[in-house]
């Protein structure tokens, strides 16, 4: 026997918990699909491929506020950010549940990212299968697929008027009332099957091919725009900044990447990425040989945003194949 | 726009004839990379969604096979030239394209002689994203009357008998500019509020080539590194300004925003408005002074007097 929830009760649920917490969910802007708080169950979209941005930006904001410096009669007192309402997540796909997984590993590992671990443990991640692969995804070479749990507390699956219900954690059994739900017969409809890229033994590979001229012909086409970096829900950097105003300093991070050239540029001038091809390289490797070596996984979920956004298709699931077939040989 | 996904790239309208092109533009190229001419040429080949086209780079004279060129090669490669001063480089060229080209001719970006031009005559660009090409003419095409290239060393294809020069319409430009101060202000706040400051618009702009943008100077930092509306804005506005009288509306900036800004009102918005100040259009000519390049005395316009 499976679990479903009626459509009608659903929009009714999330009603409730709109009252009661902070409700981010997909809805239309005057330009993209995006994540953003809603003030009426109305606005919920409940049929897209994906957000024009993953849910990552709920967790690891654009910008965020660390702290506030407030100097008083010679006494400065640090005044850390954080984050007080709890808040759902709904309509996360799989692969952006993978990507914050993911984001986990690095932000999670001992010592904590204090905020990060805020906005996550704050939040139940209500998740929704998708009933159609788009042809730049690639979730299931990724090590998830389109109907996976795993990473979410609910994950709810369409069926023709109702959604299938897994309550997958603790966290999810507590947000979604038993009485809401009905015991049904019907049979959960077969995933959907992206395009597939084979990454198995991409590490060995990518240790070889570090000096290959593949890099800095594919740099050729690279605008080396942050645009992948931004979209993506794995990607983690930042820069750090302090504002000053009227003696109070607020100390800020915002998203920044690999591919910008100041990112790496040290004081006094020195840039240890400082050619195009360097700081594009930097982003495949690190997602296909430095994570997985400090982390165990590769850092990418497969949700193909950077696929479908690049102005000049620079296509990781292309890089992967080429980089498979190049290995250590010194060819283009 | 809604775009439609197809089975087969868009080409010219008569396929055979597309092909004769696409062959024209392969042995050209094949014979200024096997005679030594240039290092490299720079023109198109399909995507990996098969339907849309990229930018390619050719080397070696066997791969030439791969160029292309048809209604979805969107990209101004112009701004690829600013990368390979040092080397004599060929680069396909459209109507649009040729006159970014010679907005960095004319600003000493690049050497004419370093450049060998290979103009297409183009039948317009269509909507394309990824996977998705659309039918209908991109908005800039629609306004574009120009078929030939205004600056090349061979052509591909056979020019129109008759051009007309590049018209421009501000029916939407004009439509923004009647609106009350507070609404245009709601209506760029709501635009520039999504915008993630990726700065995709500036990096596929020819226009700008700073060594360092002034978004990311640290002394003094002229725009703080919050992704929030006023520093949004004040990058929009900014980026929009250093364009006034320079941009060649290429809509690269438009056309890979991942936030659906509508960038080219305000880069339209300010060619406007040099148009009717200085009757001056960017890029038409390698050698005309574009006016924020002068100064005649009877334009103080009342400041300073």
């Amino acid at each position: 026997m499976t679990q479903t929830i009626s459509r009608r009760n659903l929009l009714s649920w999330l009603g409730r918990l709109l009252e009661e917490r902070l409700l981010i969910a997909p809805t239309h802007t005057t330009g993209p699909i995006l994540f953003q708080p809603v003030s009426k169950i109305e606005d919920i979209v409940l049929d897209f491929d994906n957000t024009a941005l993953s849910a990552k930006e709920w967790f690891f904001p654009a910008t965020e506020t660390l702290f506030w410096a407030e100097t008083t009669d010679g006494r400065t007192e640090l005044v850390p950010a954080t984050v007080e309402r709890e808040a759902v997540v709904f309509g996360i796909r799989p692969c952006d549940a993978k990507g914050l997984a993911l984001v986990d590993k690095a932000f999670l590992a001992e010592p904590a990212d204090t905020l990060y671990q805020q906005h996550r443990d704050k939040a139940v991640l209500v998740g929704l299968s998708c009933r159609k692969a788009s042809p730049q995804c690639f979730c299931t070479s990724m090590g998830t697929a389109p109907n996976d749990p795993t990473h979410v507390d609910i994950l709810l699956t369409e069926v023709e008027e109702d959604y299938i219900v897994q309550i997958v954690t603790e966290k999810g059994k507590a947000l979604l009332p038993d009485n809401l739900l009905l015991e049904s017969k019907v049979v959960p409809p077969p995933p959907p099957s992206p395009p597939v890229v084979s990454a198995e033994g991409i590490e060995e590979v990518m240790r070889q091919a570090f000096d290959s001229p593949y890099w800095s012909r594919l740099a050729d086409r690279c605008v080396h725009c942050n645009l992948c970096a931004y979209v993506c829900p794995t990607c983690y950097c930042f820069d750090i900044r302090d504002y000053e105003s009227k003696g109070k300093i607020e100390r800020v991070r915002s998203w920044e990447s690999c591919q910008s050239p100041g990112f790496t540029r040290q004081a006094g001038g020195y840039n240890p990425r400082a050619s195009k091809g360097a700081r594009l390289r930097q982003r495949f490797y690190h997602k296909l040989l430095y994570f997985p070596e400090d982390f165990g996984a590769i850092a990418c979920a497969g949700c193909g945003r950077c696929v479908q956004v690049c102005p000049v298709n620079i296509d990781i699931r292309e890089v992967i194949a080429d980089i498979q077939t190049i290995g250590g040989r010194n060819v283009p | 726009m809604e775009l439609i996904a197809v089975e087969k790239p868009a080409s010219y309208p008569d396929k055979e004839r597309g092909e004769r092109l696409n062959q024209q533009l392969r042995d050209k190229a094949k014979e200024l990379l096997e005679r030594g001419a240039v290092e490299c040429v720079i023109g198109y080949e399909r995507a990996t969604d098969g339907s849309s086209a990229r930018p390619f780079f050719v080397y070696q004279p066997e791969e030439v096979d791969r160029l292309i060129f048809d209604q979805t090669c969107t990209h101004n490669l112009v701004k690829y030239l600013l990368n390979k001063k040092d080397k004599t480089t060929a680069v396909v060229v459209k109507p649009c394209d040729s006159r970014a080209l010679n907005l960095l001719l004319n600003e000493k970006q690049i050497q004419r002689d370093k450049v060998f031009i290979v103009g297409v005559v183009c039948p317009g660009i269509v909507e394309t994203g990824w996977n998705q090409v659309s039918q209908t003419l991109q908005g800039r095409c629609q306004r574009c009357r120009q078929h030939t290239p205004l600056v090349y060393d061979f052509l591909v294809g056979e020019p129109p008998a008759e051009e007309a020069p590049p018209a421009e319409a501000y029916a939407d430009v004009a439509e923004i500019e009647a609106k009350p101060l507070a609404e245009r202000q709601t209506f760029w706040d709501e635009q520039s509020k999504r915008c993630i400051r990726c700065y995709a618009c500036r990096q596929v702009c020819p226009g700008c080539y700073c060594s360092e943008c002034f978004v990311e100077q640290l002394q003094p930092p002229w725009v703080g590194i919050k992704i929030a509306p006023p520093e949004n804005n004040m990058w929009q506005t900014i980026r929009a300004f250093h364009l006034a009288g320079r941009c060649s509306g290429c809509n690269e900036c438009e056309r890979v925003c991942p936030m659906d800004i509508p960038l080219s009102l305000l880069n339209r918005k300010l060619e406007k408005e040099v148009w009717e100040l200085f009757e001056f259009q960017a890029g038409l000519s390698a050698e005309t002074v574009p006016p924020f390049a002068t100064f005649k005395k009877e334009e103080t316009l009342g400041i300073g007097e």
